[in-house]
């Protein structure tokens, strides 16, 4: 009976081979959509609990003082305080946007431990006064940086008293494992970033310190320390874990997970409704084949069966297409989409979900088909006309 | 007479047509014999291709008693029908009814998937049914590259791949040239001569039936008169 289906499939290749694209292409989406979902999430759950972000109370666009560090370095518990602060620059031209830090080199490497670099990138970073280190990712988005080891950054932000580019010299590339911190952005040292601009008669601030703690140490109360440090300065603060910094930063983006979401599933309607519409064509047509494998003495199950593993067919095959895109296509997905949704990958859960949502495709679109050669009466679809 | 391989007591068949009830076979008693080559016969609406069908088992009567080859019929329904169909009848259609995605060889060996065979088996069964009706060379055609009597002998092969008891053939050569007729009414009687299948066949042509050994009539679904013919020798 699998050959009748598989004749039956080919001979409309157009529609079956439409329908199947169709099946492949939503699904292709739907792992698309899905994943940038996966993927914020995976950053929140990465996020640690017991490193503290420091930011402005009134915003995270709002700078905090410089003083502020070693105010912080001094409460109990504290084992490293390193500041950021975004650049917001652009390579060559504004269409090439990433992110850049300007933060504390020898400390940032022991707040963020997963951010690993060979020795001779940390030894560069740590010594040469213009070196920056980039994410593998944004490596990968510009060879020419690893050739030519310089990088010119048109700072939007903070312009150079030069007029000119700021000139970075690639000290080398990291790679985290952890979701929370991204492969797709370029830090470059404090010390550099400070004395040019006050070179230029401006006084830099700080976006955020992020701390890491001691073992041990009492995360509630050093969080109500250090906002009231500075509860009567120049700028009150706001301290929150790392995690809950994460969790407001991408609540900025709105409900995206929502949206995502609900166009997710208006793909897999549609192509669900598309799917019903092709298989219910070809119930149609081959009616009176039902009626002749009835007439022959296949029973009603056989009679469904053949339709049905039709529908299964045709959307599995579908399934099997758009997961094999998704799969090809994960890395420049992540490469394109990569600066506002960094980490983007595509979990294999994620594969197994299509693979299951193509099988339930499958199964719904050919339910009704499949349903009506179950119950045709042999005689009556005998009498249809075919295909 | 030989013994009857298809027995009918006060059979009834009736449709909804428009609210109103039609009744096609009324209190229809007959027998027919095991072997033995039936042509039936009658005006439009008569109830042929009703008793026909009710013979087959592809429809269920209202009332009454169908034996065919000693099964009562009445008690079977469902896939039990199903398998008695697929055991004991063979059908020819007028329209010939060939599956059009499927070769001459594959369609003649889709009823032989409900047999034990194993997958050789079926495959040397339904060639040696093709060439029984003289299509050796034609198996690998599907039916749109065929002519219509060439269709009509893939049928037949596809009806006597399983060996059936009864042929049930409904207007055999009605949608055939008289060349391609004659070679299918050749091929029915030399089934009934050769290999004892009982044969009915329905038809409007009465050279058709000429070739039946008996002619029933039916008209408004009573039994009007049988004729016995010293059938035409062909083949």
């Amino acid at each position: 009976m699998f050959k009748l289906v598989l004749r039956n499939l080919s001979s409309h290749p157009i529609r079956s081979g439409i329908t199947a694209v169709s099946v492949g292409v939503a699904l292709f989406l739907v792992c698309v959509l899905t994943s940038i979902v996966t993927t914020l999430q995976s950053g929140l759950a990465a996020a640690s609990s017991t490193r503290l972000v420091v930011m402005s109370s009134i915003s995270l666009f709002v700078d905090i003082p410089l003083s502020y560090q070693e105010k912080i370095a001094r409460v109990e518990g504290i084992a490293n305080v390193v500041k950021w602060q975004w650049f917001g620059g652009y390579y060559k031209s504004q269409d090439n946007f990433f992110g850049q830090f300007a933060v504390d080199p020898e400390r940032m490497f022991e707040v963020y431990p997963e951010v690993k670099v060979d020795e001779e990138t940390k030894r560069k970073f740590l010594t040469q006064r213009n070196a920056c280190i980039v994410g593998w990712q944004l490596a990968a988005e510009f060879p020419e940086w690893q050739q030519t080891g310089k990088i010119p950054i048109t700072g939007a932000l903070f312009p150079h008293p030069s007029g000119q580019a700021w000139d970075f010299e690639l000290a080398g590339v990291y790679r985290s494992e952890a979701a929370n911190f991204d492969n797709r952005t370029m830090f470059f040292r404090w010390d550099l970033f400070e004395e040019t601009l006050k070179a230029a008669g401006q006084d830099p601030g700080v976006g955020v310190y992020v701390m890491s703690v001691e073992p041990g140490a009492d995360i509630e109360s050093m969080r109500a320390q250090i906002e009231g440090l500075f509860e009567n300065g120049p700028a009150t603060v706001r301290c929150d874990t790392e995690s809950e910094f994460t969790r407001q930063f991408v609540s900025m983006l709105g409900d995206i997970p929502m949206f995502l979401g609900w166009i997710g599933a208006g793909v897999l309607v549609a192509i669900l409704l598309g799917a019903v519409n092709a298989m219910l064509m070809a119930g149609r047509e081959q009616t009176h084949d039902i009626g002749i494998l009835k007439a022959l003495g296949f029973d009603d199950a056989t009679a469904f069966g053949v339709l049905i593993t039709q529908s299964l067919v045709l959307c599995l095959t579908g399934g099997a297409f758009g997961i094999a895109l998704a799969y090809v296509l994960e890395q420049p997905i992540a490469l394109a989409i990569g600066s506002a949704f960094p980490g983007f990958f595509i979990q294999s859960s994620t594969y197994i979900g299509a693979g299951v949502a193509s099988l339930v495709v499958g199964l719904a679109a050919g339910a009704i088909p499949a349903w009506n050669a179950l119950r045709a009466n042999c005689v009556e679809a005998l009498r249809a006309k075919g295909a | 007479m030989s013994q009857a391989m298809i027995r009918v007591r006060n059979l009834t068949k009736s449709y909804q047509r428009g609210g109103e009830t039609l009744t096609v076979l009324d209190q229809l008693n007959l027998e027919m014999a095991e072997g033995h080559f039936y042509a039936l016969m009658g005006p439009s609406g008569s109830g042929k291709t009703t008793l026909l069908n009710l013979i087959g088992g592809l429809d269920s009567p209202d009332s009454g008693e169908l034996f065919i080859a000693g099964e009562n019929l009445a008690q079977l329904e469902g896939s039990e029908l199903a398998a008695w169909r697929g055991a004991n009848v063979g059908f020819v259609f007028q329209s010939f009814n060939l599956i059009p995605v499927l070769t001459a060889r594959e369609n003649v060996e889709l009823p032989l998937k409900l047999t034990p065979l194993s997958r050789s088996q079926r495959r040397a069964q339904g060639e040696t049914a093709l060439k029984l009706v003289g299509l050796g060379d034609r198996m690998d055609h599907r039916p749109r590259q065929l002519s219509g009597g060439q269709e009509q002998r893939v049928a037949i092969a596809r009806a006597v791949a399983t060996d059936p008891k009864v042929i049930l053939a409904d207007e055999p050569t009605g949608d055939l040239d008289r060349k391609s007729a004659e070679q299918v009414l050749d091929l029915l009687g030399r089934l009934n001569r050769e290999f004892k299948k009982t044969i009915l066949m329905v038809t409007h042509d009465p050279h058709a039936a000429e070739r039946a050994q008996s002619i029933v009539h039916l008209d408004k679904g009573q039994l009007g008169r049988i004729e016995h013919n010293q059938p035409v020798a062909a083949g």
